[in-house]
């Protein structure tokens, strides 16, 4: 069973990550989304897929707290972030 | 036959993919490759047409429409190339390697 | 597994210190900026590694 991390600090394409990530759930069962650094810039069509992230048991992590908050990221640190990262079979750093 | 999948969502590395996907042509492996995100508008330039003979392209349409390129025509992506991001999925699932640029 | 990172610009803090957690003191780097590439070596080195991870 394959797994997937997509790290996510462009901020121009956050929605694209996310998009992304959902989108790898119709294939790969364990799919984590990491927002790393930058407070996500919260909009109806983001916070739509991240709810369907969520449903579709996506994971999703970040380092900066106001994204754990405010939109119920879990907190991971950069070396648990780096754990992630060597664990998973594919990495797409967006 | 061994299979390459390669994301493009960056505008920065069109000549990286170029050689890539020529290179492991060269070496008879089948190259997949996947524009979404800005990596879409890598399609209007002009070298974008030398991956016509040795890649399968897709883009993603929703990125398409979304950087004001609909109705802009694409070397070598026919009307069922503009796929969603379930294709990008079955790429990751199925190519023996999986690059990003 | 054997890890290949993928530079394909010059690497911050951040990236370092994911390749160090990652990949240890045993490291295989593949850099494809401010040099002279050779693109047939980088398909070998991808497919002779189980993972690739190309940076930002």
């Amino acid at each position: 069973m394959k797994t997937l991390v997509v790290i996510v600090r462009d901020r121009e394409q956050q929605y694209e990550a996310l998009r992304s990530s959902l989108g790898a759930l119709l294939e790969i069962p364990s799919v984590k989304m990491i927002v790393l650094d930058h407070e996500i810039e919260m909009h109806e069509a983001y916070k739509d897929n991240m709810e369907f992230l969520d449903e579709m048991e996506g994971e999703r992590y970040s380092n900066n707290k106001a994204n754990v908050e405010k939109y119920g990221f879990k907190y991971a640190n950069i070396e648990e972030i780096g754990e992630m990262l060597k664990d998973a079979d594919i990495v797409i750093p967006f | 036959m061994a299979k390459l999948g390669i994301m493009v969502r960056d505008t920065k590395y069109l000549e990286y993919v170029i050689n890539t996907a020529k290179a492991a042509h060269t070496k008879g492996i089948q190259v997949e490759i996947f524009f979404t995100g800005k990596g879409v508008l890598l399609t209007q330039e002009p070298n974008f047409k030398e991956l016509v003979d040795v890649a399968n392209l897709y883009v993603c349409d929703v990125s398409f429409r979304a950087n004001g390129l609909e109705g802009k025509e694409v070397p070598g992506v026919g009307f069922k190339q503009f796929v969603t991001q379930a294709r990008n999925a079955e790429m990751i699932e199925d190519c023996d390697r999986y690059l990003v640029f | 597994m054997k890890i290949l990172h993928v530079l394909k610009s010059e690497p911050d803090k951040t990236v370092n210190k994911f390749i160090d957690i990652i990949s240890g003191e045993d490291k295989d780097i593949f850099v494809l900026y401010d040099t002279e590439v050779d693109w047939e070596k980088f398909v070998d080195e991808v497919f002779e590694h189980d993972k690739v991870i190309c940076w930002w």
